[in-house]
């Protein structure tokens, strides 16, 4: 019985690291940043619904939906006055300016609403269903719903809507797009934007299972492993690679030791990029010599 | 072991003969008028969640002293630093204090992880140092002779006292543990276990969790297969209301007590009604929302002064130890009179024996005893996520 709970368990607690996997990668597809202070955006949009309930008394839902309306200008703010500006230096210094804009948002954060961990109000009525031994909580089935609504919502704007393929055609030749009339910025923007949008969105199922604190972002760093784990460029490979993750760690905590539980992750992680190094759904990349 | 006991010998014997180094004997940082204070401390980073607290209730305290007209006729003029908690900028924040600023002494810091790294530099400087909240025993253990801890419990007394009570006054007979992988949670937890085994009992489960760690579903399956009647959860507060939670969700109905560092007041909302009648450790006899009128009049000063911080539930427990720490200070600044010199401050503090601050565990140092506190109590998380402290104070020496 206790390999059912370890799956019931072992698949929310892997798309938590799927949701943050799934934004890295469509923002890695999308402007080849690699985006180190996700983590911290999508804690920040939490506090943005803590700040409004607790500083202004709004109620839940205008509290999440401020938070996802100002996490959208905080995507459009972050492309138009931080990455934009350096969009033609090397990567390796847009990939400072996003471990900056992670730290400063999470100092920020601990400075104006505190080091301790807030209450977060849970999306929906806390309960625990018995399934013959196996319990799940209604919030890991939320979380678990809404991540695959989202998936396959990406997957189809990618796939069919005209500007899903506008997306697509200017990630992967960005003149080339622009020649054929696509407004290379307004993509750019449109990727940031969404992704904020989704980083509110996985705030909002994260933490009130994974407690709201100034460090709660410190959870991208499995988000990077599963993004790795799924190829990282592919959205679907984000979504499985976060699971595969959860499932990892939980039966192997349980199995072999808690210890041992990261050990055997982080093992499994390195034995993918050496053996697999385009990841479970990833392309491998040729290069013409 | 052989080094270790060598090294303790002679941590021992410089003890013996710290008393007549004149180098202490020194009023650096004094004046006619003020006394330089020197604060190192987390007030970013993770472990702000103590540091910021500490240093908001030592300003306070010495805020109202220097509004009185200050102790011995001196004002105190605080000098804060932030360490980032980090080691090495702990280090260097304690030499600019002592070097840069010349400060007659310090207090803090207010990590375990920052401070026992910093150990070794504050010993050797021989400048006083009040430890108000982290719970290392390394920090006295051996003791130094110008390091000081009050108002907190280390977590080896702390281990102590939650196997005596969990043992002596609940009767449990099958404990579990769940402890942090860090120095702190293996202290705290080793000790459970060592107090277990001297009471010929074994733990049923012995579980470590990382702090950043957001799924406990192994630890908790694991445990639930021991079957025990009590489980320990030593960490801090996030990974243990997660941990809390995740116990109750997969149904395990065993008591549930937390180390001290689940004491703070927003814990219980942390983890929600289902985490109702898990217990936790104290240091407060009267916690900071309480109407105790010593606690009463703490709270309405601090959160007037810090109108930022009371929108933040404050003051909490770091706050609380932060300003029972700098009455501690400043009574034993009293104490050593108008001519005042750091020999006679710590001299000072190494009288005190039962000193009351009102809010805070009352202060037991001696020429041998650096920690101040050795007592503490066990709390409740009630239905309606009050707290309520259980009547009787466990000794844990």
């Amino acid at each position: 019985m206790d390999i059912l709970q370890l799956i019931a368990n072992g698949i929310p607690a892997g798309v938590m690291y799927s949701l943050v996997a799934l934004c890295i990668v469509l923002i890695h597809n999308g402007t080849n940043v690699v985006h180190f202070g996700y983590g911290d955006q999508i804690t920040f949009a939490a506090y943005l619904v803590v700040i409004a309930q607790t500083l202004f008394g709004a109620p839940l839902w205008l509290a999440i939906a401020s938070s996802v309306v100002i996490s959208a200008l905080f995507g459009l703010f972050i492309y138009l006055a931080i990455l934009a500006p350096i969009r033609k230096t090397p990567l390796l210094v847009q990939v400072i300016a996003t471990l900056a804009i992670g730290t400063a948002l999470r100092e920020g954060m601990r400075a104006f609403m505190g080091p301790d961990p807030w209450p977060f109000p849970a999306l929906v009525a806390p309960r625990i269903f018995n399934l013959s031994g196996v319990f799940i909580t209604s919030a890991n089935v939320a979380a678990v719903a809404i991540a695959v609504i989202i998936t396959v919502a990406l997957f189809v704007f990618f796939k069919v809507s005209k500007y899903g393929q506008a997306i697509i055609a200017a990630c992967e030749n960005a003149k080339g797009a622009s020649i054929v009339g696509i407004s290379v910025t307004k993509v750019f923007a449109s990727i940031w934007i969404v992704a904020s949008v989704l980083a509110a969105v996985s705030a909002i199922l994260m933490a009130p299972v994974v407690t709201l604190s100034p460090d709660m972002g410190l959870i991208a760093i499995k988000g990077f492993c599963a993004a790795v784990l799924g190829g990282f460029t592919s959205l679907p490979g984000a979504i499985v690679g976060g699971i595969l993750l959860g499932l990892i760690e939980t039966t192997a905590g349980y199995y072999i030791s808690t210890a041992a539980k990261d050990v055997v992750a982080y093992g499994v992680l390195i034995a993918v990029v050496i053996f697999m190094p385009q990841g479970l759904f990833g392309k491998a990349q040729l290069k013409k010599v | 072991m052989r080094t270790s006991t060598v090294a303790k010998a002679a941590a021992f014997v410089a003890f013996g003969l710290w008393g007549a180094n004149p180098v202490f004997a020194d009023s650096t940082g004094v004046t006619d008028s003020t006394i330089k204070i020197g604060f190192v401390g987390s007030m970013t980073g993770p472990a702000a969640i103590w540091g910021s607290g500490n240093m908001a209730g030592a300003t306070l305290a010495f805020e109202e002293l220097n509004a009185a007209g200050g102790v011995n006729g001196r004002k105190i003029e605080f000098i804060t630093v932030d360490d980032e908690t980090s080691a090495p900028k702990g280090i260097a924040g304690f030499n600019r204090l002592v070097q840069s600023d010349k400060v007659f002494a310090v207090f803090g810091p207010s990590s375990s992880a920052v401070g026992v790294p910093m150990k070794a530099t504050m010993a050797s400087s021989g400048v006083p140092v009040l430890i108000p909240s982290f719970s290392s025993p390394l920090m006295t253990e051996p003791p130094a002779p110008n390091i000081f801890r009050v108002g907190a419990i280390n977590d080896r007394m702390q281990g102590r006292g939650i196997a005596n009570y969990l043992v002596n006054t609940d009767k449990r007979t099958k404990i579990a543990i769940l402890r942090q992988s860090d120095e702190y949670g293996a202290t705290g937890a080793g000790a459970v276990g060592d107090r277990l085994k001297e009471l010929k009992m074994a733990p049923v489960a012995n579980e470590v969790f990382n702090a950043a760690d957001t799924d406990f579903t192994s630890q908790v399956l694991r445990v639930r297969s021991a079957n025990p009647d009590a489980i320990v959860v030593y960490g801090y507060p996030a990974p243990s209301a997660i941990i809390t939670r995740q116990l109750r969700e997969v149904g395990i109905k065993a008591e549930i007590i937390g180390s001290s560092a689940t004491s703070n007041q927003n814990y219980p909302e942390l983890v929600g009604k289902i985490g109702a009648g898990t217990k936790f450790v104290t240091t407060l006899e009267h916690q900071p929302e309480s109407d105790f009128p010593a606690i009463k009049k703490f709270r309405e000063a601090f959160q007037k002064r810090f109108p930022d911080l009371a929108r933040q539930g404050r003051p909490a427990l770091g706050d609380t130890l932060g300003y029972a720490g700098a009455l501690t200070m400043i009574e034993a600044i009293r104490q050593a009179g108008k001519d005042l010199t750091r020999e006679g401050y710590v001299k000072a503090l190494e009288s005190m024996d039962g000193y009351e601050t009102g809010i805070s565990m009352p202060t037991h140092l001696s020429a041998t005893n650096r920690e101040g506190n050795t007592k503490m109590y066990i709390a409740v998380i009630k239905d309606d996520l009050t707290r309520e402290v259980l009547p009787g104070a466990i000794e844990t020496k």
